[in-house]
């Protein structure tokens, strides 16, 4: 499961083409030849698909076995293309993280942006990297994964715990067997010893 | 001829009839209202006292209205029921069933607060004289039926809009798979109260689903605001058509149940982790008594086997000492032995 790019764009109503505002690629899964005409899809895509966001809205629109988010907040749309695996919450997540990395590290300038920013974002950069896996992006999918680990060796040490029992069990028998007969072999060696005399 | 033929096996009471009416209408004039749906209750009403009677038919009176207005408004709601199942895709007669739903909410809430009324004035009655029990209990049998009825009045309502919902809802469907725009310009009118509810903000409240899922599960009591909250958002959505983004709602429905459902597995988990934590204490437990058994065992064991090891040490050495006494008494014998031989040889 990988994501191919993320992009940062602005669209409010008074700019009819959305500006993007960052960008970072990833397009190792395809062809070296193509990679110019992919970033030039992605672009078109993405900032077509942020421009049909509208406010506080969230989008998701499949194309072959990509598919987009988009997620606008207040004139701020991040958009994301994964395939198809990616769970669609993880993706939202993630692009809801973005938003706010973007709005921590750069404010409001992004208002006045008229043009494409040739400023690159190492964030989104490793952003790409890492989240590759969903988990990462999702508090709750981790959390989720980490529960069931938890509760796969609970059950390993609810069975080993019970093993334990039944052997417990056999001990108990085989001590208490072990005191009769000592107690026997006790009452045996006083009975010799005081009761018949010698001849 | 074959009327007459066989045994009448029919009393015929007519005239019991006619003497019960001209009573009746002696006592209160008022009693011709006892012929709406109310019930058999005026038969025994001949026999209150004269000044009882006026409290009673104004009681009467008033349930009387109740049960009229019940029964219409259940003709009503069946007129809405019928007119939700046929709905077909295109000729929604989306705006009769708004109205029908409003009118029939109206009277619902109407009946409920003249129902508490009713039921105010019959403790009043109660308080201001004593009466006989079976007054008390017809009236409260009759408050409680009134009620009865109308609780069922207003749960048919609600499966009727829930029905309705669902029919939108698959017109939804069925229209988005038949039209080749982009689902903007649809309708959500299967949204309850987001449109209003949701903030315009970045992140929405997870317990929104849960609100707005639990609406369809009603308490008996709170039946009336509830029915409100339903019928004032069909209304509403109408204006979502024209206010608020339509696309967003269905897509972070399914984001914020999504979330909510996680969530929920999320709490689940903890739970079934919680309870796995407190078997495993008490499994715990109930071994470390075992232990302790098998301890106490073993110890006693070793004082067992330490005591018969001293008593065989203690039959050793008297044996060994003893050993003597055996040599004297051997002697002894062999001393009589000689004797014994001296003689004989």
């Amino acid at each position: 499961m990988s994501i191919t790019a993320l992009l940062v764009l602005k669209c409010t109503p008074d700019t009819p083409n959305p500006v993007i505002l960052a960008h970072a690629f990833d397009f190792s899964g395809f062809n070296y030849f193509y990679h110019p005409n992919i970033s030039e899809f992605v672009r078109f895509f993405g900032s077509t698909v942020a421009g049909r966001t509208l406010p506080s809205q969230r989008q998701s629109v499949k194309h072959k076995d990509e598919v987009v988010h988009s997620y606008n907040r207040n004139g701020l749309c991040a958009v994301g293309f994964m395939d198809d695996r990616y769970p669609v919450r993880s993706a939202f997540s993630l692009l809801d993280q973005v938003l706010d990395e973007y709005q921590k590290i750069f404010g409001e300038t992004w208002r006045s942006a008229k043009e494409v920013s040739k400023q690159k974002w190492p964030y989104l950069v490793e952003a790409l990297e890492k989240f590759k896996d969903p988990a990462e992006a999702d508090k709750l999918l981790k959390i989720q994964m980490k529960l069931d680990e938890s509760s796969i060796i609970f059950h390993k040490t609810i069975d080993g715990l019970l093993a334990r029992g039944e052997k417990l069990d056999s001990l108990v028998e085989k001590s208490s067997d072990l005191n009769k007969a000592s107690k026997m072999f006790y009452k045996r060696a006083r009975k010799t010893n005081t009761c018949c005399t010698i001849l | 001829m074959q009327a007459r033929r066989g045994q009448s096996s029919y009393r015929d009471r007519t005239e019991e009839f006619f003497g019960i009416v001209e009573t009746l209408r002696r006592s209160t004039a008022p009693d011709a209202a006892n012929n709406v749906p109310y019930g058999g209750g005026g038969g025994g009403r001949r026999d209150d006292p004269r000044s009882a009677v006026a409290n009673q038919s104004e009681f009467k009176k008033r349930a009387a209205v109740i049960g009229l207005a019940i029964n219409q408004t259940s003709q009503k709601l069946s007129k809405l029921a019928q007119l939700a199942k046929r709905s077909s895709v295109f000729d929604d007669p989306t705006r009769e069933i708004q109205e029908l739903t409003a009118v029939i909410k109206q009277e619902i809430s109407s009946l409920n607060s003249a129902l508490i009324d009713l039921q105010a004035v019959r403790n009043s009655h109660n308080d201001e004289r004593t009466i006989s029990r079976d007054t008390t209990t017809h009236s409260a049998t009759v408050v409680d039926d009134l009620k009865n009825r109308l609780m069922d009045t207003t749960k048919e309502f609600k499966d009727v809009l829930t029905l309705r919902t669902e029919n939108m809802k698959i017109h939804e469907i069925r229209r988005q798979r038949f039209t080749s725009n982009p689902s903007k310009e649809s309708t959500n009118p299967f949204v309850r109260q987001r449109p209003l509810a949701s903030k315009p903000a970045a992140t929405q409240p997870a317990p929104l689903p849960w609100a707005s899922s639990s609406s369809s599960s009603s308490s008996s009591s709170q039946l009336v605001p509830r029915r409100q909250g339903e019928a004032e958002s069909s209304p509403l959505l109408q204006q979502s058509q024209q206010q608020q983004q339509q696309q967003m709602v269905p897509l972070q429905d399914t984001y914020m149940e999504s979330r909510a459902e996680a969530l929920h597995n999320v709490e689940s988990t903890i739970h079934e982790l919680s309870n796995i934590f407190t078997q495993l204490a008490t499994m715990v437990s109930q071994q470390g008594e075992i232990a302790i058994r098998i301890d106490q065992n073993m110890e006693d064991t070793l004082a067992n086997v330490e005591g018969a090891q001293s008593q065989l040490a203690r039959y050793l050495n008297s044996i060994s000492s003893n050993r003597w006494l055996m040599i004297k008494i051997f002697f002894v014998l062999i001393a009589f032995l000689m004797v014994f031989l001296f003689f004989v040889a």
